[in-house]
């Protein structure tokens, strides 16, 4: 689950909720293992290095306060949040953590290009270093994504006048949409959760 | 005159076939695996892809899996289905080998599949000659060849390399990268001759050609390569040296009138144990011990292929004094309440029926007096502690608790209930809160039970766990422990009729604590199991494989199911009763269907490859 909120001046605060307890015993079981699939398993402790490296070096990006993560690895439930002065440094400093974490120094600013705002309009969709991971997914875990979903919800401090994405909520107050789908869709439709927004402007 | 030329003729047919060299002769005494199959006429179908797609044939993926071999079967390779196709590993202390040796019928073909191999120059090898590729080497003589691939330990790598390093007077090529973070390449540097250190380096040499760290590593591995294959190709070719010649029983294996054969010298496995290093340096005398304890220590096995199923009988044979730890080990009654517990509808399962006491007492017999010579302060230190416990403990208790003997069984995939946390979200404004909800997720139903005779001692232990944590509570007839597995589903414990059970079956614990009665195996599986000695297992193919978990299981024994996936019928695993020299095992793997019997056979092949690898 996603959540941004954008206030006029461009800055705001992105929340990001990852929630795998309803597959408890597969990802113990994952954990158990050595490796899989020829990949190391980090164990719990690696995560949790790698949870503390990724906040820190967020926290020191240019734009970017208030970086904070809760890991509960009982219900392997995360989430993570953080403000932003505007979207272009939000976008960057998530993309230069990334490739420290990652050790990948290849991952293109485009990788992390997702969100566009000029004050009146938002274009958003998902990152494509997430929609990439979708595309390697094996037969045998479809079935279970079909049970996943991703929720992706957007506020503003102003209300929405329209829309580009059909599947879209509104909110009574009209300043947050609402954009939900299972994740097999969206590994089918990578375009499911793209939507432009335009809003009223004083 | 006549008759003399007939004679003449006869002496040339006779001792060209008894001295034409064949497959066999090239597999080098250090093999200390060999899959030999006499009948490779099975294999003529299979295509050439699908062989290399095995893990046994992933030595020499590179050479082959580069379009050559395209829509080609092994008929077309130029292979001599005549002669035998083995397949060999081999462990030594500086490196591992392993390869194939096969007959050629025509080597114009056999070079359209092994297409990067080029003729090199090499020292007289008695007209032996040697092709080489990037990975592998290929030896071909008298129309047999011998593919081989030699690589030398990485700790051996890394020790001649540090050795020419630093006698360069170069520093230590990790500190160096450390400092300079930026330098993709370590480049030699000269010892700073200012910096006071009291055993100062000798300086480098002055020669141009001086290579980085990472270049002299490869340069070494390569020279090493090099003088070990030499080695082999030496004792092969010029002192007709070969497993054949070094081990007679594999030669009398190979003389068996079956489809295939099996060698593997475990007396020579332990010799090479890199695990062992800690007794061969500090405790020669100890290890000496070891070896000869492991003396005579070889597994030997045949390979019948019959219409409908692919049989395998191995010979496990160990020397004296191990063979009486087991003989001891293996004199245990058959425990009949165990298959009460084994359903009828059981996927699979195993019973193992040992005697624990009689094998610790043997083995505190036949161990004791070779760690009492050590003249080690630590190993006197661990006999006396041995001593002492096997005065002290309580061993009716010990063995009375556990016994040696279980069986385990595999029901199938149930769904468990579990609980998720579920994100909920207002309608109105899109706020979100959690809240916890019931779950469902696949688990495989396993259960393991031990032979027990003193049921009071797991009781007492539970009943004060029960005491320190409400997750395990007395159910009555069993005991459930709350979250036990993977801190998601109940684990059950049954201790009835002689027997303590672990279990995540809950019919097995709410419906059947006494047994399956009317719904446990049929006779003729019961008697089976009985009649085998102390191992019996009985597994449906594509009930179980097919269904287990790939998650649940490590990458090696995920690859031994894989080999097996998308096959049907069932594996039957038998043993004798153990004598002081050997014990026989029979696999039996008896399938439907009309699929190719040489495909079963590389299955099985590959199974086993897995396995012992």
């Amino acid at each position: 689950m996603d959540e941004l909120t954008i206030h006029d001046d461009g800055s705001g605060t992105l929340k990001y909720a990852i929630n795998l307890s309803s597959s408890r015993v597969k990802v113990n079981s994952i954990l158990a293992l050595d490796s899989l699939d020829g990949k190391k398993v980090p164990n719990i402790d690696e995560i949790k290095t790698k949870v503390q490296l990724f906040k820190k070096t967020l926290a020191l990006q240019n734009g970017i306060s208030g970086v904070s993560v809760l890991e509960n690895y009982t219900d392997f439930i995360f989430k993570f949040e953080c403000n932003f002065t505007n979207i272009d440094l939000l976008q960057e400093g998530l993309r230069k953590s990334f490739s420290i974490i990652s050790n990948e120094k290849t991952i293109s600013e485009s990788n992390f290009s997702w969100l566009s705002w000029d004050s009146k309009v938002l274009k958003r969709s998902i990152p494509s270093i997430a929609t990439d991971k979708l595309k390697n997914f094996t037969d045998i875990d479809l079935a279970l994504l079909k049970t996943g979903t991703y929720t992706s919800i957007t506020r503003f401090d102003n209300p929405v006048v329209r829309f580009e994405n059909p599947l879209s909520k509104l909110s009574k107050d009209k300043k947050a949409l609402m954009l939900r789908t299972d994740t097999y869709s969206l590994k089918e439709k990578q375009s499911l959760l793209e939507n432009t927004i335009y809003l009223f402007s004083n | 005159m006549i008759f003399v030329k007939y004679l003449l003729f006869l002496l040339v047919i006779i001792s060209s076939s008894l001295f034409a060299q064949k497959s066999e002769t090239l597999i080098p005494k250090d093999a200390v695996t060999v899959f030999s199959i006499n009948n490779i006429n099975l294999l003529q179908k299979i295509s050439i892809d699908e062989l290399i797609s095995y893990e046994f044939m992933e030595e020499i993926h590179q050479e082959l899996f580069d379009g050559s071999t395209n829509g080609k079967t092994l008929k077309d390779a130029g292979l001599d289905f005549d002669q035998k196709l083995n397949i060999f590993y081999g462990k030594l202390d500086k490196c591992e080998l392993s390869g194939f040796t096969f007959g050629i019928k025509n080597k114009e073909q056999l070079f359209t599949v092994f297409d990067d191999f080029e003729a090199v120059s090499y020292p007289n090898l008695n007209g032996a000659v040697v092709y080489e590729s990037f990975f592998n080497n290929l030896i071909v003589k008298n129309g047999v060849a011998l593919l081989i691939r030699v690589e030398p330990s990485m700790d051996h790598i890394d020790e001649v390399t540090d050795s020419i390093w630093y006698a360069r007077g170069n520093e230590n090529p990790y500190d160096y990268m450390i400092e300079n973070e930026d330098e993709s390449v370590l480049n030699e540097k000269i010892y700073d001759e200012n910096t006071q250190v009291e055993n100062s380096f000798p300086d480098a040499t002055l020669d141009p050609n001086e290579k980085n760290y990472n270049e002299l590593r490869d340069s070494v591995q390569l020279v090493l390569q090099r003088e070990q294959l030499e080695k082999i190709l030496n004792q092969l070719f010029i002192q007709n040296d070969n497993l054949m010649r070094f081990d007679p029983r594999f030669e009398a294996q190979l003389l068996h009138p079956v489809e295939g054969v099996f060698y593997m010298d475990n007396a020579r496995n332990i010799d090479k144990s890199s695990g062992l290093w800690y007794f061969q340096t500090v405790l020669p005398s100890l290890y000496k011990n070891i070896q000869e304890l492991y003396a005579g220590n070889l597994i030997l096995g045949d390979l019948r292929l019959k219409e409908k199923s692919v049989e395998f009988a191995i010979e496990v044979l160990y020397g004296e004094k191990l063979g009486s730890i087991y003989m001891d080990m293996n004199d245990s009654h058959f425990d009949n309440q165990v298959l009460k517990y084994i359903p009828e509808y059981s996927s699979g399962f195993f019973t193992y029926n040992i005697n624990l006491r009689k094998a610790y007492e043997k083995a505190f017999e036949v161990i004791m007096p070779l760690l009492e010579q050590e003249k080690n302060a630590q190993v006197a230190m661990n006999v006396l502690t041995i001593e002492l416990l096997n005065e002290f403990v309580n061993k009716d208790a010990l063995f009375g608790s556990y016994k040696g003997s279980m069986f385990g069984t595999f029901n199938g995939i149930k769904k468990i209930k579990t609980k998720k946390i579920e994100f909920f979200y207002d309608e109105d404004t899109f706020e979100y809160g959690e809240r916890e909800a019931e779950a469902e997720e696949d688990m495989p139903i396993v259960t393991i039970g031990f032979s027990i005779d003193r049921n009071d001692i797991p009781e007492k232990v539970l009943r004060h766990l029960a005491r320190l944590t409400s997750k395990v509570k007395n159910m009555g007839d069993y005991w459930r422990f709350d979250n036990a597995i993977f801190d998601a589903a109940p684990l059950y414990m049954i201790n009835k009729n002689g027997l303590f059970i672990f279990t995540n079956d809950e019919d097995l614990a709410l419906n059947h604590v006494l047994g399956y009665g009317s719904i446990s195996i049929n006779n003729a599986k019961f008697k089976n199991a009985k009649k085998s000695g102390f191992m019996y297992a009985l597994l449906d193919v594509k009930t179980t494989l097919i269904r287990f978990p790939k998650d649940l299981l490590s990458p090696n024994q995920n690859e031994m199911i894989e080999s097996l996936r998308g096959k049907s019928g069932s594996i039957e695993l038998k043993s004798s009763k153990t004598s002081k020299e050997k014990t026989s095992l029979n696999l039996t793997y008896s399938f439907s269907g009309n699929e190719q019997t040489g495909k079963h056979l590389l299955d099985l092949i590959n199974t086993i490859y897995v396995v012992s690898k």
